[in-house]
């Protein structure tokens, strides 16, 4: 059985669902307890849970550090950070000290906490409209969830809220509202496990997030021209499933990585050198990148169109990729 | 401070200060990588403060000097094969003498960029709050560290969220090369704690019944749910910033000047004068240090280095 809920929802169903079951579940940031949220997805939350929902000064540093020291000394903290840009504000918390206090100090910790942040979008300027993926995947010792469906927002996020390690995740400001099927009862998605969401045999689409669904629609009308292409989400980018994109690959012999973020050594890249090392052979063309231009992202929408990859320019690209 | 605590904070101080005059001769001769912060000037504000906390209150130290984990009883051994990347301590060669850690002693690490430990210890801190524990949460750093834009965020958001949190400053008025004159707006750090709403309050850092004191009294507020407090602790630097630092920042003469103050004859002399210490037994404290560290170089000696493999380990749980 199952509902058809938004991708606010069921990431409101997960904190919820882990804040019931686990009283050393806390969930705090700016704007989180009594306005619920800047994206409002946690109202409610400080009626049920009280001071375990709290809000804090703009201080992201000490936002992710009391995470980290939370997270050490018994708590499993749930912080935000608004949005995902907010990670350059606390870089130093977020890469050094989630990212390495376990390693430097050789696992005499467990780090069980979250960093939530909204990520893309469009008309939030430069710095609140980023998907700084590759500058959490570049970092070790963290995990990253970048959910694209409603049942993968809840279940990721529930297994994030679990896991043992530090997990960033990214929630995409377009899909707040967006609509889908997730499964009633208790729903975990697993780490580290890529789904392929259209199956298809002319080229592999490494998609996630707004690209995905982009990726999707510019599927369907490149079905109705007959060029199937196959449309893989990788769900996390942290653990990577690799394999999944090879198996891909060695079915369609290409790929095309559409992301939501500056080109040069974005995710797209590291797909690329990861497909060259290990299935270069499977390769019967050149890798595609679909990425946002090296320059900041503006704020008139119309700009933002003029950079971050359309439903057409992928229509075109699989085109020019797509076997002749 | 009682009679009991008064003459071991003086045999961890010296031990401490022993231990590390072994370590600067290890280094100096090539047997052991050079990577100690000397610590000679701070140890009774270090020791005193520690004394002052319950063994299980969790500590964020500070990068100098080694006395903050003998003041938690940690075995001289396992600081030594942290520095010299052996087996036997405790983190195998990942963090090295700035990530000595232990848990179970309240030993909960460092952050190796300053600052770190402002932002972790109100999370420490945080927690300890939110599961009722009673522990308080102490955070030691220097004078330059206080200038890093995480002291303020940690100082406000503890005050806000009333966390059991001392923030715990030993000031001896140097940033590596760079004087306080020149760094730091405010002639004492303790001055910021208005900022915050806190207490501030500064002790001489030599003196141990004026460290003890104000410690006691900033955990009794913190145990009360009254909130953080900022405690300076004024201290000296008697070495370098690392061991083999040059020090062209300061001349011979105002070293010898701040060693007039060393704290740990000053305590000697008033455990004499308490009758909790005589010459004969001074002696053999001096010896049971001597030994100790003796068998401690021997067992490091003896430890192999950490396995490669290891480098592979720890970076997550799952």
């Amino acid at each position: 059985m199952s509902r058809q809920i938004t991708y606010g929802q069921a990431i409101r169903e997960a904190l919820v669902e882990e804040m019931r079951r686990d009283p050393a579940v806390i969930l705090y940031g700016e704007d989180v307890a009594v306005y619920g949220g800047i994206f409002r997805v946690l109202a409610g939350l400080r009626e049920e849970f009280g001071e375990r929902v709290f809000d804090t000064p703009i201080s992201e540093n000490v936002i992710v550090g009391a995470a980290v020291g939370a997270a050490m000394a018994g708590l499993r903290p749930v912080a935000e950070l608004q949005f995902a840009d907010f990670v350059h504000c606390a870089a130093d918390e977020v890469i050094l000290k989630a990212g390495t206090w376990r390693y430097a100090h050789d696992g005499a910790f467990e780090l069980p906490l979250v960093i939530r942040a909204a990520s893309g979008g469009f008309g939030f300027g430069p710095e609140h409209s980023q998907c700084p993926e590759a500058y959490i995947m570049h970092s070790p010792g963290l995990r990253l969830a970048v959910p694209s469906t409603p049942a993968d927002a809840k279940g990721l996020l529930k297994a994030a809220i679990r896991m043992n390690d530090p997990v960033v995740f990214f929630e995409h400001k377009l899909l707040y509202g967006m609509k889908g099927e997730v499964p009633d009862g208790e729903h975990i998605v697993e780490f580290g496990k890529a789904k392929v969401r259209r199956e298809g045999s002319a080229l592999t689409i490494v998609a996630w997030q707004e690209m995905l669904r982009r990726s999707l629609e510019a599927a369907e009308r490149l079905a109705a021209e007959g060029v199937e292409v196959e449309v893989v989400d990788p769900v996390t980018l942290n653990p990577f499933d690799r394999d999944a994109i090879i198996r891909s690959v060695q079915k369609t012999g290409a790929c095309m990585v559409v992301e939501e973020a500056y080109r040069t050594l974005g995710v797209g890249a590291e797909i690329g050198a990861m497909l060259m090392e290990s299935a270069f052979g499977e390769l019967d063309r050149p890798l595609r990148r679909l990425a946002i231009p090296d320059v900041p992202i503006p704020t008139a929408p119309h700009l933002v169109d003029a950079l971050v990859p359309r439903v057409d320019d992928i229509v075109q690209a699989a085109r020019e990729l797509a076997p002749r | 401070m009682d009679d009991a605590t008064r003459p071991e904070v003086f045999r961890k101080m010296l031990l401490s200060r022993r231990l590390e005059e072994r370590i600067r001769q290890l280094s100096m001769a090539g047997e052991l990588p050079a990577t100690l912060h000397p610590g000679a000037g701070h140890e009774a504000c270090q020791i005193a403060a520690l004394a002052a906390l319950r063994s299980d209150d969790p500590m964020l130290y500070g990068h100098r000097g080694l006395a903050y984990w003998i003041a938690r009883g940690l075995p001289p051994e396992k600081i030594l094969c942290d520095i010299a990347f052996k087996e036997g301590g405790t983190n195998r060669g990942k963090g090295g003498v700035m990530h000595v850690v232990d848990p179970s002693r309240g030993i909960f690490g460092e952050s190796g960029t300053l600052g770190g430990n402002f932002v972790i210890g109100a999370g420490v801190a945080l927690a300890e709050k939110m599961r009722k524990t009673g522990r308080v949460v102490i955070v030691f750093f220097g004078d330059g560290t206080s200038n890093r834009g995480q002291f303020h965020e940690a100082a406000n958001f503890a005050a806000v969220q009333k966390l059991p949190l001392i923030f715990f400053c030993e000031n001896n008025g140097w940033a590596v090369s760079v004087s306080a004159k020149v760094s730091t707006a405010v002639e004492n750090i303790a001055d910021r704690a208005a900022g915050y709403a806190m207490p501030g309050t500064v002790v001489d850092g030599n003196d141990v019944d004026a460290v003890y004191a104000a410690v006691r009294e900033a955990a009794g507020r913190a145990r009360r749910g009254e909130g953080p407090s900022l405690i300076e602790a004024k201290v000296q630097r008697f070495h370098g910033h690392y061991i083999g630092d040059p020090e062209p920042y300061r001349t011979k003469e105002e070293v010898a000047k701040l060693r007039e103050k060393d704290p740990l004859p000053r305590l000697q002399q008033d455990l004499l004068r308490r009758g909790l210490l005589d010459d004969a037994r001074l002696a053999v404290m001096e010896k049971e240090i001597a030994s100790a560290i003796d068998r401690a170089v021997e067992f490091t000696k003896r430890q192999p280095l950490v396995a490669p493999s290891t480098a592979f380990e720890s970076v997550y749980a799952t």
